[in-house]
């Protein structure tokens, strides 16, 4: 016995080894963890129990068969994050270059079978050369394995992929599918062609990070939902972004306690709104003194920056914020914020987490750069995110709510459950001023008269009582109790019933 | 005694002079700008009056527009605070015509103390000691040696047109003086073409220490001892006490007398100041003016006196008599005062203005023989505007020691808490730390001496870091057990929570072992223990308690590798880590600093207004290269070495965050 547990720790000794020390060193070298190393970073320590260790590839093609080696390419496996059960696969760019072959995929595909059964949120680490080109058409077929499996897991469980090392060609397309991205600066690219086929097709020249940095996919693509400075960094966060996600579809997200007041009243924000309605302020600031502990994780910081989407704590569970940003393009709708609040809006009612929306939006953007791109069909997006969801919605609207962008921001008609108003809230089909000028388009010469005007329709429609003498608004609350009202809000809604028709699936406009 | 007052000013001193009215019974009115409309003092005040748009030529300046106001509220009498209208005579003038008390001293005082030449003769005449100096024509070099022998050494020889550091030599003997007076009769002949040359004592260690006076309408004046503010920032005072380390009881007595003196001659009937300049050297002092009005420091005087200055202001205008003489005057322990401004220490003290997006000041009151004081006008959430002084608060401390008053001030500065918009407390809680300073060692010239670089912050002492390691374990310790009360576990609340934090500071790794109990924890640093008795909570932003039975107050931040924490000066960055997360944390080598001399950044947020040079062009160190507004006010931003422009990355109408890449150099 004794010598078939050393056999037994002499294989598994190997596997863990992986590429060998002259490859771990290089993996260091770009300042890239391993494979396991990264796994023991995002797991609590002790908890990782490795499925497949032993798994090696079976092509026996261009000399393959000579070379194996054990786990070939990709650690998977189970632990916990803070107690709660997580999968995970990890690709180990020192084995083959992390890449895919058919053994390969099955290891991820049986563990993203196992966090589909069992409802747990499911991580992938990428790192790694793309497909196997040895095993050939094999190899595709084992990606195609994998995208499967994200696609039947969406909206199931939460998935999350971190590229922490190249990711390019097939590879991309399995993060591609999941919740979230994240990507690690300096050492990650993310592409679907790398820059000499670009040179070679286009003559265009460009570098990786220009064209699939971490940086760019965070600010300008819109591809992955953060950045961060080294995988530490990353990978603590991933730990602190789990804590708000449910495992899956059927639970409800994991709450915990918390040392905040829910009647904590901030007086501050009954002077956040500046007397100047043109003039902007910080919407971070009012979302920080909301939510508890004013801890909140952002989802996709850089990116569309003119609406903030972000996780939170209300009462110690977990909602969905999303807010009109004033600071950027003064808090319009356009293209990169419709799509980016729209999927984080579809990600929480998927997953059971309340949205509290803050609203001040002047309306959607203006232009040929915006109506060319498809804003019609963007803005669509937000619109049927908002409007699908069946999870509680609370709305805070503070300053403009104006026309169609009224209607899109969680309102009474898109079936928000509870709806606020601060008394510095403008809710109008447009501007005064351009309300005026259509409506009194006779008087435009008159600088006098549509001064007169102008402040009629404002003193009549800058405020939030027409609306709610209709009911559209349920209240109009103090700033400083926003907190407070929020949460017996959503204490009113932890019961909450309501389905949409029976369909085989809706059809979005994409 | 009045019913009602009106005060022709705004924030922290509005705020100030209500508070005295309030408790005397006073109502009080107060007049607001455009600006100050939803300000703390408007609030506080019985009245308020529009005056007008927010700059204050058009609104606190305008003398119709404040007797307007008071007649319009009935005020009776108008404290005009400091700056503004407090030092004007013609607005005392006009309220005398109008039948309006001004609470301050007589148009005559105002006029006479308020030319520097007549103040200074006024002054000489009435015994007060002045800067000894010669003011004529000089013949030779033989008469300026005998003038400064008169004077006596050293001695500042000057040129009457200098300027800019030229045309200015100080000598110590004879022979310098033989030297340095043609020297610079020639300098001053070729730069200015005006040879004209005045000789005067040069002060030598100077340090600048005022007398507070006060006078009444029956010819009683008193002094209430001295203050010093020798710590100036660019001739701004920041921290001022009283009394002042320099000074011995004679002095303390010479200079009350002199300034006394000083006040009678002009019939001073008011709360004012006489300012001195005295040497570090020798403690012989020098009259340099008289302010005639309440000064921003005035609460470092109240609080060794016993007095309220604002009220005795209020009580002498209406005609009463001091009810106290000198005799009846003691020092009662020390007071400290440190301003707290809203500008950015670690960018020269750039103004940094805006909205106080958490404003958060230590409690006010007595502590055991402690008192704690807060001068402000602002609250959380109020805007710190660029049309008026950028000052946030006036904390001040009184201990029965100098230094039980300096520790007393660095805890309350550590307790302080400001966020969206920088602020100085990390300066001054250096300052209150640093030895000299706690010497009482120092001179008008301390911040340039002992910050020749500007401020960037202070290494943590051993004590210092030892504690900021241990609130960062407790605190990442903390979140961790109350992890465990997540719900969903897998092994339910059963799986304890890691108890050994590394904590890495700068590169260097600490092991750090904690075991929490319900008052705070024990906490093993490299295995040695500690104590740290704390209840704060995860969310708070100030870490309090006690480390080793010392209390401590710790500001806190979440960071993505850990936490920020501030402390006295000390800014400190920390990253936690499980002893396995810490071993790998050491295998990534950390990140090249980007090369950023080539770049030039907003130091910033705003508007991009121009950008005047294009890519291949020249520029040299110093040249202006982008105009960037914030706050309205428009930045020059120049080229910190010569090169040539590689890229520009902003366009006018822009808006950039801090430390944004505007242009890049080649």
């Amino acid at each position: 016995m004794k010598d078939i547990i050393a056999a037994l720790e002499a294989k598994r000794a190997a596997a863990r080894a992986g590429g060998g020390e002259k490859r771990h060193a290089a993996q260091h070298a770009k300042g890239k963890l391993t494979a396991r190393e990264r796994i023991d970073l995002l797991m609590d320590e002790g908890s990782f129990e490795e499925l497949d260790m032993f798994v090696e590839h079976r092509s026996a093609e261009f000399g393959m068969e000579k070379t194996k080696i054990p786990g070939d390419g990709v650690v998977t496996g189970w632990g916990t994050i803070n107690g709660r059960l997580v999968y995970v696969f990890s690709k180990d760019f020192t084995v083959f270059g992390g890449s895919l072959s058919l053994a390969h995929a099955a290891k991820i595909v049986k563990v993203q079978d196992m966090a589909l059964k069992n409802g747990a949120p499911i991580v992938g680490i990428f790192d790694a050369g793309g497909a196997r080109i040895q095993e050939g058409v094999d190899s595709l077929a084992g990606y195609a394995d994998i995208f499967m499996r994200n696609i039947l897991g969406s909206g199931v469980v939460p998935q999350i992929s971190v590229i922490m090392g190249p990711c390019a060609g097939g590879d991309v397309y399995s993060p591609a599918m999941t919740d979230f991205i994240f990507m690690v600066k300096d050492t990650s690219y993310m592409y679907v062609t790398g820059p000499e086929v670009v040179r070679t097709v286009t003559n265009e020249i460009v570098t990786h990070e220009e064209l699939g940095g971490a940086r760019v996919h965070a600010a300008k693509s819109g591809v992955v939902d953060g950045a961060f400075e080294n995988d530490f960094e990353a990978l603590t966060q991933m730990r602190r972004l789990i804590d708000f996600l449910p495992g899956s579809n059927r639970d409800k997200p994991p709450t915990r306690p918390h040392y905040d007041d829910i009647n904590r009243e901030e007086p501050s924000l009954d002077r956040l709104i500046p007397d100047n309605p043109n003039k902007p302020y910080d919407m971070k600031e009012l979302i920080e003194k909301v939510v508890d502990e004013g801890d909140f994780f952002e989802i996709g910081a850089e990116f569309g920056r003119n609406i903030i989407t972000a996780f939170a704590r209300l009462d110690g569970a977990p909602v969905g914020v999303v807010a009109n940003q004033p600071m950027v393009l003064a808090g319009v709708l356009d293209i990169d914020a419709s799509r980016k609040a729209a999927r984080f809006v579809r990600f929480c009612d998927a997953f059971n987490i309340p949205i509290v929306t803050f609203v001040d939006v002047p309306g959607f953007l203006p232009g040929t750069r915006q109506e060319l791109g498809g804003l019609i069909k963007h803005g669509a997006k937000l619109l049927f995110a908002y409007g699908e969801a069946t999870v509680p919605k609370v709305t805070v609207i503070t300053r403009k709510a104006y026309g169609g962008a009224y209607d899109v921001m969680s309102s009474k008609h898109l079936r928000g459950d509870v709806n606020y108003a601060w008394p510095s809230a403008e809710i109008a089909v447009m501007g005064a001023k351009g309300a005026v000028e259509i409506i009194f388009r006779a008087d435009i010469g008159d600088p006098e008269k549509i001064a007169a005007r102008t402040k009629e329709y404002s003193d009549r429609f800058a405020n939030p009582f027409v609306a709610a003498s209709r009911g559209y608004i349920d209240d109009v609350i103090m700033p400083r109790e926003t907190r407070r009202r929020i949460i017996r809000a959503l204490s009113t809604l932890k019961n909450k019933q309501l389905e949409n028709p029976w369909k085989k699936h809706d059809n979005i406009p994409l | 005694m009045f019913d009602k007052i009106l005060i022709a000013n705004r924030g922290e001193v509005a705020v100030r002079i209500i508070r005295t009215a309030r408790r005397l019974g006073i109502k009080t009115a107060i007049v607001y700008s455009e600006a100050d409309r939803d300000s703390l003092a408007v609030d506080m005040a019985d009245e308020g009056v529009f005056i007008g748009p927010a700059p204050a030529a058009q609104s606190y300046l305008v003398i119709d527009k404040i007797v307007a106001a008071a007649k319009e509220t009935g005020a009776q009498a108008i404290h005009p605070g400091f700056g503004f209208l407090s030092e004007r005579a013609e607005f005392a003038d006009r309220l005398l015509a109008e039948n309006i008390v001004f609470i301050g001293p007589n148009p005559h005082a105002i006029r006479a103390m308020g030319d520097k030449i007549e103040s200074k003769k006024a002054a000489a005449a009435a015994g007060v000691s002045c800067v000894p100096g010669f003011i004529g024509e000089i013949e030779g070099v033989e008469h300026a040696i005998q003038i400064s022998e008169e004077i006596g050494f050293p001695v500042m020889i000057k040129a009457s047109a200098g300027g800019g550091g030229k045309g200015i030599r100080v000598a110590y003997n004879k022979k310098e003086v033989q030297e340095g007076f043609p020297a610079v009769r020639a300098e001053a002949k070729g730069a200015f073409g005006d040879d004209r040359i005045f000789i005067e004592k040069f002060v030598t260690a100077p340090r600048h220490i005022e007398i507070q006076v006060m006078g009444d309408k029956h010819g009683n004046v008193v002094h209430l001892f001295e203050r010093e503010c020798s710590i100036q920032r660019r001739n701004q005072k920041v921290i001022e006490e009283a009394p002042s380390p320099l000074l011995d009881e004679k002095t303390r007595a010479a200079m009350g007398e002199q300034a006394c003196a000083l006040a009678r001659a002009v019939q001073y009937d008011s709360a004012g100041t006489v300012e001195f300049v005295a040497s570090g050297a020798d403690k012989s002092f020098y009259f340099l003016e008289m302010n005639t009005r309440l000064q921003v420091e005035h609460p470092v005087s109240e609080m060794i006196t016993g007095l309220d200055l604002v009220e005795q202001m209020i009580r002498v205008a209406a005609g009463e008599k001091l009810a106290f003489k000198q005799k009846d005057l003691k020092i009662k322990g020390w007071a400290i005062e440190s301003r707290i401004y809203a500008e950015d220490p670690y960018r020269n003290f750039l103004p940094s203005i805006g909205r106080l997006r958490t404003y958060r000041a230590p409690a006010e009151g007595k502590t055991g023989d402690i008192v704690l004081r807060n001068e402000t006008g602002v609250r959380e959430g109020d805007e710190i505007s660029m049309f008026y002084d950028p000052m946030i608060a006036k904390l001040i401390t009184h201990a029965p020691t100098r230094i039980a008053a300096i520790d007393a001030q660095a805890r309350a500065l550590d307790q302080f808490l400001i966020e969206g918009i920088q602020d100085n407390i990390p300066f001054l809680g250096a300052v209150m730390e640093e030895k000299d300073f706690r010497k009482g060692d120092f001179t008008t010239a301390y911040i340039k001496d002992k910050f020749p670089q500007g401020f960037d912050g202070v290494p943590p002492t051993k004590t210092q870091e030892k504690l900021l390691i241990a609130c960062a374990a407790v605190a990442r310790s903390f979140t961790a057990h109350r992890a465990t009360q997540t719900s969903g576990r897998l092994n339910g609340p059963a799986v304890g929570a890691q108890r050994d934090w590394v904590v890495i500071v700068g590169g260097v790794h600490h092991a750090t072992h904690v075991d929490l109990d319900d008052s705070g924890a024990d906490v093993f640093i490299e295995g040695k223990k500690h104590r740290l008795d704390t209840l704060t909570r995860p969310g708070a932003r100030i870490v309090e308690g006690a480390f080793e039975g010392a209390p401590f107050s710790v500001k806190i931040k979440s960071a993505p590798e850990g936490y920020t924490l501030r402390h006295r000066g000390v800014t400190l960055r920390a990253a936690v880590a499980t002893p396995r997360g810490a071993e790998l944390l050491k295998k990534i080598p950390e990140k090249a600093k980007a090369d950023t001399s080539k770049l030039i950044v907003s130091p910033m947020p705003g508007l991009v207004i121009s950008v005047d040079v294009k890519p291949g062009q020249e520029v040299k160190e110093g040249e202006g290269v982008a105009v960037v507004e914030a706050m309205k006010m428009q930045n020059i931003i120049r080229a910190e070495r010569d090169g040539v422009i590689a890229k520009v990355h902003v366009a006018a109408g822009a808006s950039v965050a801090a430390d944004e890449v505007l242009i890049e150099l080649g």
